[in-house]
Formats: structure tokens, C-alpha cells, sequence
């Protein structure tokens, strides 16, 4: 009872944190400065990983569906829902796997992800646009995940190291 | 603790190796998808299997709009420098105008309620006159 308590409001907490991060990234796009459709830090994977690393694949998979639901329901669009879940469960997918891999850092991990979410991206907005030559903005985007993935790979050893969560206690 | 990776603070070999894929991976993409750099891209609008006019589009220095005589469904091809699309079409699926530009070598567009294609060819000296 205390324990699935617990587990309910780290879930809770760790979506609306997600849910902030990816509003307060929307209102500063990166691309202002690198022109480039679809491209963005990916700090909302900060907290995929995290909870892939500190609590379970299961936990991860249900703060990235409530967060990319309720991210369709604040910003009003559902075509984005396409995008972000897509993007999103290719990219929880990736680490998950990675994370199971010997000798990989979160680096590795976090560019993979980040490579993930951009290639889910891509292949919703080939479906929904009904065109595979949008194919050619995956490659420019891909090269941009080795950077995005690098920084969040970062935040993510420090997050995932400062901020143990207690397993424990009840 | 899940993974050895939540441990690690540094990048490891094998970081290195997933960049290596993430950006070949790019490269393949860019590689295979990029657009046929002919500078002598033309499209080519064939009716019932009768080529009825080209565009040289590399040529275009303005956009120039086409009625395509003989057609069931009236039809409006524009071309402009390197691309071509199809403005507007009273056929009922709209496909044709769906497809949008087309500006690579190989590229298509379909209308089947019209019987018309509009392939666009290129990379070849094949820099022709305007026909109509």
C-alpha cells in the first residue's frame, strides 16, 4: 500500500517535472538559432532516463505516455501527440535497450535516444504528410543528436548520480 | 541500481562508437534521399500515354503556369526554377495537388482521374525548348 503510494507520486512528480520542462523548451526553441525543422534539446528525456535508471521501464513508459498526453492537452494539438509519442516511445525503447548494454555511459545512451526520438519524429511526419522524401531532414537532425544527446547525456550522469532515490525504505 | 551505465561519469569507447553509428547512420540517409543535382531537371507531362508538353524547369527563371489541353478535369501545372507541382485540378481525389512540389530527377506526380503524369527527369543534357 505505502509502497505503490510512493511509487504513484514519484511517477506524478516526475511527469509534471517533464511536462514543465518540455513547456519552458517549447517557449525558447532551438531552432531560433540553427534552422532546422524539429529540432530541439530533448531536456524531457532527462527525466526518461532518469527513471529508466532509478526506478523501472515500466514507471518510464507511463510518465512518458501521461506526459506526452498531457503536453497534447496543454498545447491544444493533437497532431503534436502523434509526434511527441512517437518520437518519445522510439527513443524510451533505445535506452531501454542500451541500458542493458555493458560498457555504454549515459552518453552513448542519451545520443542514441536522441537519434531515436528524431528518426519517431520523422517517420510520424512522413505518415501524417503522406511523403517519404521528408526522409532528407533526418539526416541534418541525426548529426544535431550527437550534440543534443551529448548535453542531456551529461545533465543526466549528474542527475542520475546527485539524486538517488532512497529504494530502501518504505 | 539497473544499469552499470548510471555509474559511469565518463564516455566510454563505446560511447564512441554509437556516434559513429548515429552519424553514418546521417550520411546514409543524406546519401540516398538527397535530390539528384541535375542541372538540367525537365518535367515531363504525358496524357494518356502522349507526351504533351515539357518544362525545363532548370531554365525557369520565373514561375510559369500550364493549362493541360485535352484533359477531363481541368488541370494547372506550375513550374518554377527546379520544381514543379500541380496548382490546381477539378479531378474529385486531389491527389495530384497533394503531392506538392516535386524537384528531384525520378519524381512523380499522378493524376489517374486525368490520365496524366508529370515525371520529373533530369541530370542529362536534355535541356530542350518549350513545346506545348
Amino acid at each position: 500500500m505505502t509502497h505503490s503510494v510512493r511509487r504513484l507520486t514519484r511517477c506524478a512528480v516526475l511527469t509534471a517535472l517533464a511536462l514543465a520542462i518540455s513547456v519552458c523548451e517549447g517557449l525558447v526553441p532551438l531552432s531560433v538559432l540553427i534552422p532546422l525543422p524539429g529540432l530541439r534539446l530533448g531536456l524531457a528525456n532527462l527525466v526518461t532516463v532518469y527513471a529508466l535508471c532509478r526506478l523501472s521501464g515500466r514507471d518510464a513508459l507511463g510518465i512518458l505516455v501521461s506526459r506526452c498526453l498531457l503536453g497534447a492537452v496543454v498545447g491544444g494539438n493533437l497532431t503534436a501527440l502523434a509526434f511527441s509519442l512517437s518520437g518519445g516511445l522510439l527513443a524510451l525503447g533505445t535506452m531501454w535497450l542500451l541500458l542493458r548494454v555493458p560498457g555504454l555511459s549515459l552518453f552513448g545512451v542519451c545520443i542514441a535516444g536522441a537519434a531515436a526520438h528524431n528518426t519517431g519524429q520523422i517517420l510520424a511526419a512522413m505518415g501524417v504528410l503522406a511523403s517519404p522524401a521528408i526522409a532528407i531532414y533526418l539526416a541534418p537532425l541525426l548529426a544535431a543528436s550527437v550534440l543534443t544527446g551529448a548535453v542531456t547525456g551529461a545533465a543526466s550522469i549528474l542527475l542520475v548520480r546527485r539524486v538517488p532515490f532512497d529504494e530502501g525504505k518504505p | 541500481m539497473r544499469s552499470s551505465a548510471a555509474d559511469r561519469t565518463r564516455p566510454t569507447p563505446l560511447d564512441g562508437l554509437v556516434v559513429l553509428a548515429v552519424l553514418a547512420a546521417a550520411a546514409a540517409i543524406f546519401y540516398f534521399f538527397r535530390p539528384v543535382s541535375g542541372n538540367f531537371l525537365t518535367a515531363r507531362i504525358v496524357l494518356d500515354n502522349e507526351l504533351v508538353a515539357e518544362l525545363p524547369l532548370s531554365d525557369l527563371t520565373e514561375p510559369v503556369t500550364l493549362e493541360v489541353p485535352g484533359v477531363r478535369y481541368p488541370i494547372t501545372v506550375e513550374g518554377e526554377n527546379g520544381r514543379v507541382r500541380v496548382l490546381h485540378s477539378d479531378c474529385p481525389s486531389q491527389d495530384c495537388v497533394h503531392t506538392g512540389w516535386v524537384s528531384r530527377s525520378g519524381g512523380q506526380i499522378v493524376c489517374l482521374p486525368n490520365r496524366l503524369v508529370i515525371t520529373v527527369t533530369g541530370g542529362a543534357a536534355e535541356a530542350d525548348a518549350v513545346t506545348g
